[in-house]
């Protein structure tokens, strides 16, 4: 693989820092389904696992730590099954949010743990 | 040396996804009224292991899991290590991704830890938080 070494990116008209662009880019990401366990990751990048903790609950380990555990998650979950099921990502106390791995449960709007055939998670964040 | 998330991103551009054939069913021994949680290699991890040159040292992680947060890492650095077969890629993960509580200091008569093949784990998930890893039928002593 060859390395190109700039400090600055430009179009001719406005320039970026290279930092800002390595820096501000998804550390890891991936698309899940948590009601099959036999084919979890759709696709992903920068995971070393997934785990199937119970019914909507899912751990992901980084195969790239993060420097720490203060990094950004946007996610977004759907049922696959319907437009009506109102559903969120959460994480309680008892779950891990660390450098090396995070774990989460999809929230039905029922306030219940409930699996979810379609689960996005992005991390922004510095790497070890 | 190049950074392992570097490393990573040639890996999934080269390498095809490798769908492993074995999960790792375990318990944890510090909430045992929790559910058997299923480990799924990442296939795209998967495919890095069996091609080897990209993934570091098992004990790098291991060392690392004794870092304080924002201290420098040794894994993402560390020479990678060479090709490994599905087998022990299996047990690298095991030892990289689950709490040491699990493999490594569990003293109890429980079985709280297989590798089993992907057939194995039920596909029907309508009870799911009652899932716990089958035991073997207690050995009768003369």
């Amino acid at each position: 693989m060859s390395t190109l070494n700039v400090s600055n990116i430009s179009d001719g008209t406005t320039s970026v820092g290279t930092g800002y662009v390595v820096n501000g880019s998804a550390k890891a990401w991936c698309m899940l389904n948590q009601s099959a366990t036999n084919d979890a990751f759709y696709d992903s990048y920068n995971f070393s696992s997934s785990t199937d903790d119970g019914t909507g609950k899912t751990t992901v380990t980084f195969a790239s730590g993060m420097a720490n555990a203060n990094y950004a998650t946007p996610s977004m979950t759907e049922s696959g099954t319907g437009f009506n099921d109102v559903r969120t990502l959460n994480r309680d106390s008892s779950q891990t949010r660390g450098s090396s791995s995070y774990s989460f449960y999809n929230c039905h709007s029922g306030n219940y743990a409930d699996n979810s055939q379609y689960v996005s998670v992005v991390f922004f964040g510095d790497l070890a | 040396m190049t950074h392992l998330w570097e490393r990573l991103l040639e890996a999934k551009s080269r390498l095809a996804p490798v769908q492993s054939k074995y999960r790792v069913l375990f318990e944890d021994p510090n909430a045992p009224d929790e559910p058997a949680k299923v480990l799924v290699p990442d296939p795209n991890w998967m495919a890095a292991a069996l091609a080897g040159g990209y993934l570091p040292p098992i004990d790098t992680y291991q060392r690392d899991r004794l870092v304080p947060d924002g201290e420098p890492k040794e894994h993402p650095y560390a020479e990678p290590i060479g090709a490994m077969t599905e087998e022990e890629a299996i047990e690298y993960l095991v030892m990289k991704d689950i709490d040491p509580a699990v493999w490594r200091d569990y003293k109890g008569n429980r079985t709280i830890m297989k590798i089993v093949p992907v057939e194995m784990i039920p596909s029907d998930r309508s009870f799911r938080n009652a899932w716990v890893i089958a035991q073997p039928k207690a050995e009768e002593v003369a």
